[in-house]
């Protein structure tokens, strides 16, 4: 890659590290993996001239992607009014007030579809209200995987081969899309998503989770069950331990959903020793050091392990939640065919 | 022009040469640094064919082509005369060759850049591969890369021009090369440009990668496989009815993959000679693609697997 300078920083934010965590297993770390769907969302739009001066960017998340964009909004000079839940993160709603964005809180939950349905009935009213909205809809838009298509340009340039693809889920953008590029020249390479339990995902019912940033309560329509060989489910105690050993034998600080992608990789690059594994690691640890990086706290949550099991335990039903890390042979089928036990092909 | 006029030298009987092609190992769009989309393509050359044009010059005179239908070479004369020599064209010219037209081979660019260098041997002054390349691509329209002879590139064809330079040489290759379509013959430049679709697009940026990959590392296997996506966009474009046939057979007989003539109807199954076993594969694969009814039109790098001994 030669030398040169990025244009603004949003460009540079999209590019990931390769980093050697075994002799078959790599990881690929974000400082903010959802600016690639972010930026290459509404430059799109800005192309496909779906943004006038004052189209008023809204999505609802309170999350790594609504950072994204509102770095792309004060970027451009533009307004974003994103939607969350009372329960936003305050380290990020001052970085986001920052960046200029307008962030509204929903004060309830709606009767039916919880938190994520009074968002969404509120987006439309701001849309209504304003004369020109344009939402970048991260879960529905074919733009969002689409975008990972440089994740695997720069896999396939960088390493050439790679056998095995583990990513946490939560859309389902970045690891469809990433295993759907790869395939185009390396048709069998396989796909581990990792979801946490009480999550819809693949086929649990929906429930309270602790460990947040993967998993769904809503199925997102980005998510192509298909690409899948095989799901994990991890619990937060899990997820929380393995990210602070990626800290501590790597010195790689990144959130939980990183550890929880790493608590995988791991293990089948263990069981795959002439395999090259990749592994997805979404951001950084900033966002959790008064939590996952705080012994005190992870003890008063009841978060505290003294190790990990050193295999996920197989499950032959995606429709039961565990109290352990788990595995299912999904088998690249579609949700009602893994959920109903039917279709595996022998392999 | 940079260099400035040549010559002019005594005009005296040029003689140029280029070799043909056997369609591309991928083509498509890539976005430059910025956005900005670019056609391109990655020709795999075939250098066991070509054009030979020989020019006699008679400045004042009239230019006297071989026959009807070597307009392009006419006008390859002429742009080179003007744009070396500021001068009008005169002469005879005369083209010999041995590649298949209307197949997708090249036929066309190696007559025009064999003609573009006979009329600068005429005067003693050898082009670069990159003012052949812009004169080829003015001439004709669109070229492939045969003049560039020391460099893999992916080439801009309607420009002319080097996008990127890949690698100094491809790997050692054995391709068994088939006409999938025997008997008709594809007009390159009536073919209409392929509108590529967004997951398209996305797509032929991990080729380019892969190319940079498979290139730099020699590494056939994952040549092959970007040269059999290349193939499988095409389809939607200008297909190849025989190309499932072909990738299965690709598949049973250990070969890497399959590439095609984007715009003509040659395809040729890609072949790792460093694997064992490609001998006996390259043999199985003429006698199968022969028994399919499709020409084998020619295996390139033949002598690769040539003094191996096959087992019954």
């Amino acid at each position: 890659m030669p030398a040169r300078p990025y244009g603004e920083a949003t460009e540079a934010y999209r590019i990931p590290k390769l980093i050697r965590l075994a002799p078959n297993l790599y990881g690929v770390c974000f400082t903010l993996m959802k600016m690639i769907p972010a930026r290459h969302i509404l430059r799109r739009a800005e192309a496909d001239g779906l943004l006038e001066p004052e189209t008023v960017v809204v999505e609802t998340t309170s999350g790594t992607f609504g950072l994204a964009l509102a770095m792309q909004t004060a970027q451009a000079g533009r307004r974003l009014i994103l939607v969350s839940d009372p329960a936003v993160d305050e380290r990020l709603l001052r970085r986001l007030t920052d960046l200029g964005a307008v962030v509204e809180r929903v004060a309830a939950k709606a009767a039916v579809g919880g938190y994520q349905a009074a968002r969404l009935t509120r987006l439309a009213e701001i849309r209504r209200e304003l004369p020109s909205t344009f939402c970048p809809e991260q879960y529905s838009n074919p733009d969002n995987p689409r975008s990972y298509a440089l994740v695997a340009e720069l896999l396939v340039e960088a390493l050439g081969q790679v056998d095995c693809v583990v990513g946490p889920v939560g859309s389902g953008g970045s690891l469809c899309g990433t295993t759907r590029f790869l395939r185009s020249v390396l048709p069998d390479c396989h796909a581990i998503g990792v979801d946490s339990h009480d999550s819809v995902l693949f086929g649990h019912p929906d429930g309270p989770r602790a460990l947040r940033g993967l998993g769904n309560s809503l199925m997102p329509p980005n998510l192509d069950h298909t690409v899948l060989d095989s799901v994990h489910w991890c619990t937060a105690d899990e997820a929380f331990l393995a990210t602070r050993q990626l800290h501590q034998r790597h010195a790689l600080f990144m959130g939980p959903t990183s550890g929880a992608a790493y608590l995988s990789a791991r293990w089948w690059a263990r069981e795959h020793p002439d395999a090259l594994t990749v592994v997805l690691l979404p951001d950084e640890g900033y966002r959790y050091l008064d939590t996952v990086y705080d012994d005190a706290w992870l003890a008063a949550e009841g978060h505290v392990r003294a190790e990990l099991p050193d295999a996920p335990t197989p499950v032959a039903d995606a429709t039961v939640p565990g109290t352990v890390w788990s595995a299912f042979d999904w088998g690249r089928r579609t949700y009602a065919d893994a959920v109903a036990g039917v279709g595996l092909a022998v392999r | 022009m940079t260099q400035g006029r040549r010559g002019p030298g005594a005009p005296r009987v040029g003689i140029g040469t280029a070799h043909g092609h056997h369609g591309e190992l991928v083509q498509g769009a890539f976005s430059r640094p910025g956005g900005a989309l670019v056609r391109a393509l990655l020709t795999l050359p075939h250098r066991g064919i070509g054009s030979r044009v020989v020019f006699h010059p008679e400045p004042g005179a009239a230019l006297v082509l071989p026959g009807p239908g070597y307009e392009k070479v006419g006008r390859a004369v002429e742009l080179t005369l003007r744009a070396l020599f500021d001068e009008p064209p005169g002469g005879r010219v005369e083209v010999t060759g041995d590649v298949p037209r209307g197949v997708g081979m090249g036929s066309s660019t190696s007559d025009v850049t064999a003609a573009i260098r006979a009329v600068a041997d005429s005067r003693g002054a050898p082009l670069p591969d990159d003012e052949v390349a812009r004169l080829a691509a003015l001439a004709e329209g669109a070229c492939d890369s045969i003049m560039v002879a020391d460099r893999v590139v992916l080439f801009a064809q309607r420009e002319g021009a080097v996008v990127e330079t890949l690698a100094p040489r491809l790997p050692p290759m054995v391709v068994v090369g088939c006409d999938t379509d025997p008997g008709v013959s594809v007009d390159t430049l009536a073919h209409e440009q392929p509108r590529y679709g967004s997951t398209e697009l996305a797509t032929f940026g991990v080729l380019r990668s892969a190319l940079r990959r498979s290139l730099t590392t020699g590494d056939v296997g994952l040549l092959g496989r970007a040269a059999s996506a290349s193939a499988r966009i095409n389809q939607r474009f200008l297909p190849k009815q025989p190309l499932d046939f072909l990738l299965a057979l690709a598949e049973e007989e250990g070969a890497c993959g399959v590439q095609v003539a984007h715009s003509g109807t040659v395809a040729g199954v890609i072949f790792d000679p460093a694997r064992p076993d490609t001998a006996h594969g390259v043999y199985r694969a003429v006698d199968r693609i022969g028994a399919a009814g499709l020409p084998v039109t020619s295996v390139l790098g033949e002598s690769l697997v040539r003094d191996v001994p096959v087992g019954a």
